[in-house]
């Protein structure tokens, strides 16, 4: 069995088209996520932009984070375990960040 | 704290939108009900965000609430139209959204006044009765413009666009949410009930679109009309409309069989009746008789509690039935009500003499291509024998417009029935 991490990105401005109703009904699908036998770890990311450090020259600068250039962030990510690439990513298949438009990125945690 | 277990209460974030844009509006005034509405959009946006991985507050409506409350703030911050009242404004919102730990029952009943204040004003009859209805559901029932939409088989962009001119009159016409008095109340109160109606109607009419969402519909109208029923405004007209609605959304289960195709109501299997539904309504029926009016919604609701009385179709008192078609009629003299009361003259009295009604109506030039009047037309040519005449009657119903798919398929099934029979 290896690790692996599903990174969730989203544009938060999509979920603004959902219903109150949809919206409850979302939140139900992804808190059943939480308690799934090959979730081993989840977590959110702070909603504001953050900061990215940059280094050139030697020198490293802070900017804040790409919130505004970019439509999707980074929102939350899970480790799951699996026992290869290809069962990870139909596992990742059927989480329901896909059906509401997000995009999963999934890396498989070196070594293990 | 939060909680991992329990599902959240079912329909918790329609109910709340609706209830926390009233709130919110209530502070801000009617003008700023799109503040108010993205205010609450955006702490349910929160919500979503940040629950999945934090879990479910114990108490969701609350943490809800207080966000949305603390969003609304920082727009009004933002918002320059409100000029020098910003600190006024932010201090009443700062206020509404301390909830002190013993106050529940006090914010529950205060939330309750909000929204029964909501649907006074989008009601308004200066509002058209379409923008009222997509406006009622919007910002009172929590619906999306796209749920709205597809109850109604409608554009998404129409209803947007209805919603903007409702906004748009309650602005001009500078609609508040004050509650009127005396006899403004009587007539007020009739404008919400017809839009209630309206909008239950809507849902419940065997038109196209999907069937979960119109029952949606169905129940957020009966909600609705619970609301206004529940309080001293009520009037026996309101709880005759409730009874109504309850009686007859009681039928949703058995209205649709497997296949989707329509059941008439002679076929439905009444053990699939909802029972809590029927006993809403009779409760409400009763409740509707103190008092000398007679409403056209006391007429339907009396039909309807015959119907749910009989436990078989042949146990049904069509002669009474007649009669409070009878007293409908002469309440409201319209083409549609002619034709049901043809119907109960025809299960009341055999069916030349319900054919007899019928053709009667069918020589209203605007009748003639109505398809209900002409598959009722051939309902009752297939009873008295005449087989050809009926087929033709049916065909005549499918060549009209507006015809639902599901009515199509029941149209179509009639017709071969009758020539094979005739054959």
């Amino acid at each position: 069995m290896s690790l692996y991490m599903l990174l969730l990105y989203d544009d938060p401005k999509q979920w603004a088209k959902i219903s109150p109703d949809e919206m409850q009904k979302a939140i139900e699908k992804y808190r059943a996520w939480r308690t799934k036998p090959f979730t081993k770890d989840s977590n959110r990311l702070g909603d504001d932009a953050g900061r990215v450090i940059r280094s050139a020259n030697g020198k490293a600068r802070i900017v804040d984070g790409p919130y505004s250039e970019t439509k999707e962030v980074l929102g939350g990510y899970y480790t799951i375990e699996a026992p290869n690439y290809d069962e990870a990513v139909k596992l990742a298949l059927g989480h329901p960040h896909l059906e509401y438009g997000g995009t999963i990125e999934v890396r498989q945690v070196w070594g293990t | 704290m939060a909680s991992d277990a329990a599902p959240i209460v079912e329909h918790l974030f329609r109910q709340q939108a609706g209830r926390l844009t009233a709130r919110l509006t209530r502070v801000l005034g009617p003008s700023y009900i799109t503040l108010a509405e993205d205010a609450v959009q955006e702490a349910m946006i929160r919500a979503l965000r940040t629950w999945p991985f934090d879990g479910v507050p114990v108490n969701a409506a609350g943490w809800l609430y207080t966000v949305a409350h603390r969003i609304a703030i920082d727009a009004v911050r933002r918002d320059r139209s409100f000029g020098d009242k910003t600190d006024a404004i932010v201090a009443e919102i700062t206020a509404s959204g301390t909830v002190s730990a013993t106050g529940e029952t006090d914010v529950d009943d205060r939330l309750r006044d909000d929204e029964l204040r909501m649907i006074f004003m989008c009601c308004h009859p200066e509002i058209a009765r379409d923008a009222s209805v997509a406006l009622s559901l919007k910002t009172v029932g929590g619906f999306s413009i796209r749920e709205i939409a597809r109850a109604f088989l409608a554009d998404e962009a129409a209803i947007a666009q209805r919603i903007v001119r409702a906004k748009r009159q309650i602005r001009e016409r500078r609609l508040t949410l004050d509650l009127p008095t005396g006899r403004v109340l009587g007539e007020r109160l009739d404008a919400v009930l017809d839009v209630l109606y309206f909008m239950f109607n809507e849902g419940y009419a065997a038109h196209q679109g999907e069937e979960l969402i119109r029952r949606d519909l169905c129940m957020e109208a009966i909600r609705l009309g619970r609301l206004i029923a529940d309080t001293t405004l009520a009037t026996p007209k309101a709880h005759a409309l409730v009874a109504l609605m309850a009686l007859l959304a009681a039928r949703f289960p058995a209205r649709v069989d497997e296949a989707g195709d329509l059941v008439l109501l002679d076929d439905q299997n009444r053990a699939l009746w909802d029972e809590g539904l029927i006993a809403l309504g009779f409760r409400h029926f009763d409740r509707s008789m103190n008092g000398d009016e007679v409403s056209a919604f006391h007429a339907q609701a009396a039909i309807a509690a015959t119907q749910a009385r009989a436990l078989t179709p042949e146990m049904l008192d069509w002669a009474l039935i007649l009669e409070f078609y009878d007293q409908l009629a002469a309440i409201d003299p319209s083409p549609v009500v002619a034709l049901n009361r043809a119907v109960a003259v025809a299960k009341a009295r055999g069916a030349a003499d319900g054919l007899a009604a019928v053709e009667r109506l069918g020589r209203d030039p605007k009748l003639r291509h109505y398809h209900l009047l002409m598959a009722v037309r051939g309902q009752l040519l297939a009873e008295l024998g005449r087989t050809a005449e009926a087929a033709r009657s049916y065909e005549a119903a499918l060549e009209c417009e507006g015809v639902s798919e599901p009515e199509r398929r029941f149209l179509r099934r009639r017709c071969e029935a009758v020539t094979t029979r005739g054959e």
